[in-house]
């Protein structure tokens, strides 16, 4: 049984990497707002159970199945997000009742879930669900817009320029050292950066 | 007004950004409007004047927006604008080239129900893209009358006003487009409430916004009537509940979805074969690994050109401009002579050639479309500032000439990156200072070492951008930008751009280097000159090691940093700078010119952008390292 804090750790780290930051003690320490040297004790117990590797002063990468975990939580607790920002809740209590419900939803409930969200009607039981953020399309792939994380200035913006759900759209190219991506989206081109493209939830096709 | 105003017509020019709203309005105004491709340039709204047919046109060119949320200031003004001062006609500027996304804001543009004109510019580019769009149809699916333009050419312009007055004479106004039937249905309930109170928006519009869930107009009507967002509240579950999205989402996609059914049926589309220009430059400049060596040969060979035309142009000069200084001399004439001739010479000789050069190849970069790619290839690197790659855009600007690149920081979203940004931009090097730079180090040390002071700048421009980052920390914005395609810069429009820049530069520098030459030399002939270079001696002797003239210099390089080079030659009445200064203290005096004090205009403009306090500690923040700088760099050239 993963422990919620586990489950906090590996969500923050995964963040920060999709985000471009490097993942540091202090990086995670802000990000979690909690004290550096309880981070530092936090990512040698995580490191002995093999969700990652951890040097003192440099820094954590995550092995493969830290990643799982902290990519999963990441992902409901945007799923959930959005959920609660359809039942109109208030900007201030979106990012903080998902942090909470994030550790309690199961796999397939929150599969249930996003498909609400997403207007769809449910796909058969045990069918994982495609749905990517925008980050992990590979360049050159199409890729069909879902939903953009919600609760956040920047997703109107976006809209706006035409990434508006079930858009299909193109990731051209992106930029190296966790640079931008460049998206083509109804005949023009984009620039997004790579922690606001983190948010893009999308299909790949 | 009201008597003039009889026949006196507000234009007001709105669409996206990078469209060629500005090409329009220099157009019809003669005025002289910021262009370049990229979007953003135009940031706060330009007003201009033309006589038409027995008509007074007042013209106004509004930033570029993408949609009226109030996301943007830009879009809170351009909004207000247009629904509360009521132009006589909004003439919409379209990109043919990209369709789709203009018409979804001129949708909402037909929704505030002012009369308009659609200009459906760069069809020539379109074109290029193999997209032709038939006129007639858009028209008629529009409602409202269309016009193909080609702004840079002045193709269809004139036409686009004559028929401008006509419809503001006719008095039509345009009819919003019509939703799906369940959005249709809301928005007809939540307009009945609306139209019973009184607000200045049409209440259609005021309806749409509130069931978008605009913050502004919810606190107006609200203030009004409460019941009345509450109700909107109902409808807006209602919608939500049917397509599991947020309502604001479910009106854009519904708006995209005509503006996608519109363009679908007036453009036909065939690919151009083999890649475009545009294309095939990206596959290199915006390389993941190529773009970076790209962008710094870019910078460098732009300096390398600079010094080698602006070296040879600056001796040219020289040998024409010396005999005409021998012609004076002694009591009264010295000071017409040194200081009114010196300074117009000096001007000339030394600041003219290398401004020149400089203003045409940035101008060359600014027009192709260059800058926007810059961006994508430095975001990650200015992340490390704790701004996203935008602000490049005004870096680069900043080369040029610092005010326009603080202005330009706008494009940053938030306050805290627009201080980042503004601050980052007044330690580049602009033109001016390059003179002194190549003019000085360039030219009596050598290249490299001028150039090595350009690679120095550029290290100090990040390790203090890191700095104010930790004195300024939080969130950076992510990036969000449209990359406009390449386009072959135009001779004709380069080439007045530039002399415009350049018209500017002597209107302004001149009078002032020769109103600085003749005070100056009427400071030496007062023999005031002695006193206040001794008063800052222990600075400029004894920590800067440079000559005490250097103090006198500095004061009025605060006016403009060229200044500082062009007053040592009207003092020592000659340009041949090796003759009063060793290698060592020109590169010191490069190092303090480069980084001390903004001149005045870039101070005016951080006043105007930062509020006082932030431009007073810019201000005293970078005089303070300049001389930090300096000292370090004195004592370590004195070492070797
Ligand atoms: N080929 C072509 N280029 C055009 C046309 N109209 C404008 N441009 C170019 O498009 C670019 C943008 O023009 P601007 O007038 O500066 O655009 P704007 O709409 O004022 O842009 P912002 O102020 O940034 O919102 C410039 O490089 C122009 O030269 C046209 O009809 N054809
Ligand atoms: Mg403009």
């Amino acid at each position: 049984m993963i422990t919620e804090s586990t489950e906090e750790y590996l969500e923050a780290i995964y963040n920060l990497r999709e985000r471009g930051d490097a993942a540091t003690t202090t990086s995670v320490a802000r990000e979690l707002k909690v004290a550096p040297a309880s981070v530092t004790q936090m990512l040698k117990k995580l490191a002995k159970r093999g969700y990652l590797k951890y040097t003192p002063y440099r820094g954590v990468t995550l092995t493969p199945k830290g990643e799982k975990t902290g990519k999963k939580i990441l992902r409901k607790h945007r799923v959930m997000e959005k959920f609660l920002s359809n039942l109109g809740l208030p900007k201030s209590r979106l990012h903080r009742n998902a942090c909470e419900l994030e550790h309690h939803i199961p796999d397939d409930l929150e599969r249930a879930i996003y498909q609400r969200v997403e207007g769809e009607r449910p796909l058969p039981p045990g069918v994982p669900s495609n749905v990517v953020p925008l980050t992990s399309v590979l360049d050159g792939q199409k890729c069909v817009v879902s939903f953009i994380g919600g609760g956040w200035g920047a997703s109107q913006r976006l809209a706006d320029l035409g990434l508006t759900p079930r858009t299909e759209i193109k990731v051209v190219k992106s930029a190296l050292f966790r640079g931008p991506l460049m998206v083509s989206v109804r005949g023009t081109t984009l620039a997004i950066g790579r922690g606001v493209a983190a948010k893009v939830f999308v299909k790949a096709e | 007004m009201p008597t003039a105003g009889r026949k006196s017509l507000t234009v007001a020019l709105a669409g996206n950004a990078n469209v060629g709203k500005s090409v329009v309005f220099n157009y019809l105004t003669g005025l002289h409007q910021h262009i370049g491709n990229w979007p953003g340039k135009t940031v706060e709204k330009a007003e201009g004047t033309l006589y038409f047919k027995g008509h007074t046109i007042d013209i106004l060119d509004l930033p570029g927006i993408y949609s009226l949320s109030a996301f943007s200031i830009e879009e809170r003004i351009s909004r207000e604008y247009i629904a509360i001062q009521k132009p006589d006609i909004v003439i919409n500027i379209v990109d043919a080239s990209a369709l789709e996304r203009n018409l979804f804001f001129t949708l909402q543009l037909l929704e505030l129900e002012t009369p308009m004109i659609v200009a459906l510019n760069q069809v020539d580019v379109a074109e290029g893209k193999g997209i032709s769009i038939n006129v007639p149809e858009l028209q008629k699916s529009l409602g409202v009358p269309v016009t193909p333009t080609i702004a840079t050419r002045g193709t269809g312009l004139d036409k686009l006003l004559d028929k401008a007055v006509r419809i503001v004479k006719s008095k039509e106004k345009a009819k919003p487009a019509r939703y799906g039937r369940e959005i249709e249905e809301k928005i007809r309930r939540v307009t009945k409430l609306v139209e019973k109170i009184p607000i200045k928006y049409p209440p259609r519009w005021v309806a749409i916004k509130l069931l978008e869930g605009d913050e502004e107009i919810r606190g107006i009507v609200g203030g009004i009537d409460p019941k009345i967002v509450s109700a909107t509240e109902k409808h807006a579950r209602d919608l939500e509940r049917i397509h599991g999205e947020r309502c604001s989402t479910i009106i854009t996609s519904e708006r995209y979805n005509i503006a996608n059914k519109i363009s679908r049926g007036s453009q036909r589309i065939t690919p151009p074969k083999g890649p475009t220009l545009t294309e095939k430059l990206d596959a290199v400049t915006t390389h993941p690994v190529l773009g970076y060596p790209v962008l710094v040969g870019v910078i460098f060979l732009t300096l390398l050109a600079v010094f080698t035309v602006g070296g040879h142009l600056s001796g040219f000069f020289e040998d024409v401009m010396e005999p005409v200084r021998g012609a004076f001399g002694g009591g009264a004439g010295e000071l017409i002579g040194e200081g009114l001739l010196g300074g117009l010479i000096a001007g000339i000789a030394i600041v003219l050639p290398f401004i020149l050069p400089f203003y045409l190849i940035l101008t060359v970069l600014e027009d192709s479309g260059y800058l926007p790619r810059a961006a994508f290839i430095a975001d990650s690197l200015m992340h490390k500032m704790g701004i996203h790659g935008k602000a490049f855009i005004p870096f680069i600007l900043g080369y040029g000439c610092n005010v326009p690149a603080c202005l330009g920081c706008r494009i940053m979203e938030t306050e805290r990156e627009r201080t980042i940004a503004a601050f980052v931009v007044t330690l580049v090097p602009c033109a001016a200072v390059t003179v002194v730079v190549f003019g000085l180090v360039g030219a009596y040390v050598g290249i490299h070492w001028a150039l090595s002071l350009y690679l120095l700048n550029l290290a100090m421009i990040f390790i203090l951008g890191r700095v104010a980052f930790k004195v300024l920390p939080g969130e950076p914005m992510g990036l969000i930008m449209e990359m406009p395609p390449y386009r072959k810069p135009h001779a004709r429009s380069v080439l007045k751009e530039t002399w415009m820049r350049l018209k500017d530069f002597i209107y302004i520098a001149f009078p002032l280097i020769i109103i600085g030459s003749v005070v100056l030399t009427g400071l030496k002939v007062g023999g005031l000159l002695g006193p206040i270079g001794s008063a800052m001696s222990p600075v400029t002797v004894g920590w800067l090691g440079l000559p005490a003239i250097a103090g006198v210099l500095l004061i009025f390089g605060v006016l403009r940093k060229e200044l500082t080079l062009v007053m040592l030659a009207t003092l020592m009445g000659t340009a041949n700078f090796a003759t009063v200064l060793t290698p060592t203290q020109m590169i010191v005096f490069a190092i303090v010119v480069m980084y001390y004090i903004p001149c005045i205009a870039t101070i005016a403009a951080l006043v105007k952008e930062l509020g006082w306090k932030k431009a007073a500690y810019i201000t005293v923040f970078e005089i303070a390292f300049a001389l930090l700088l300096g000292g370090i760099a004195f004592r370590l050239l004195t070492l070797v």
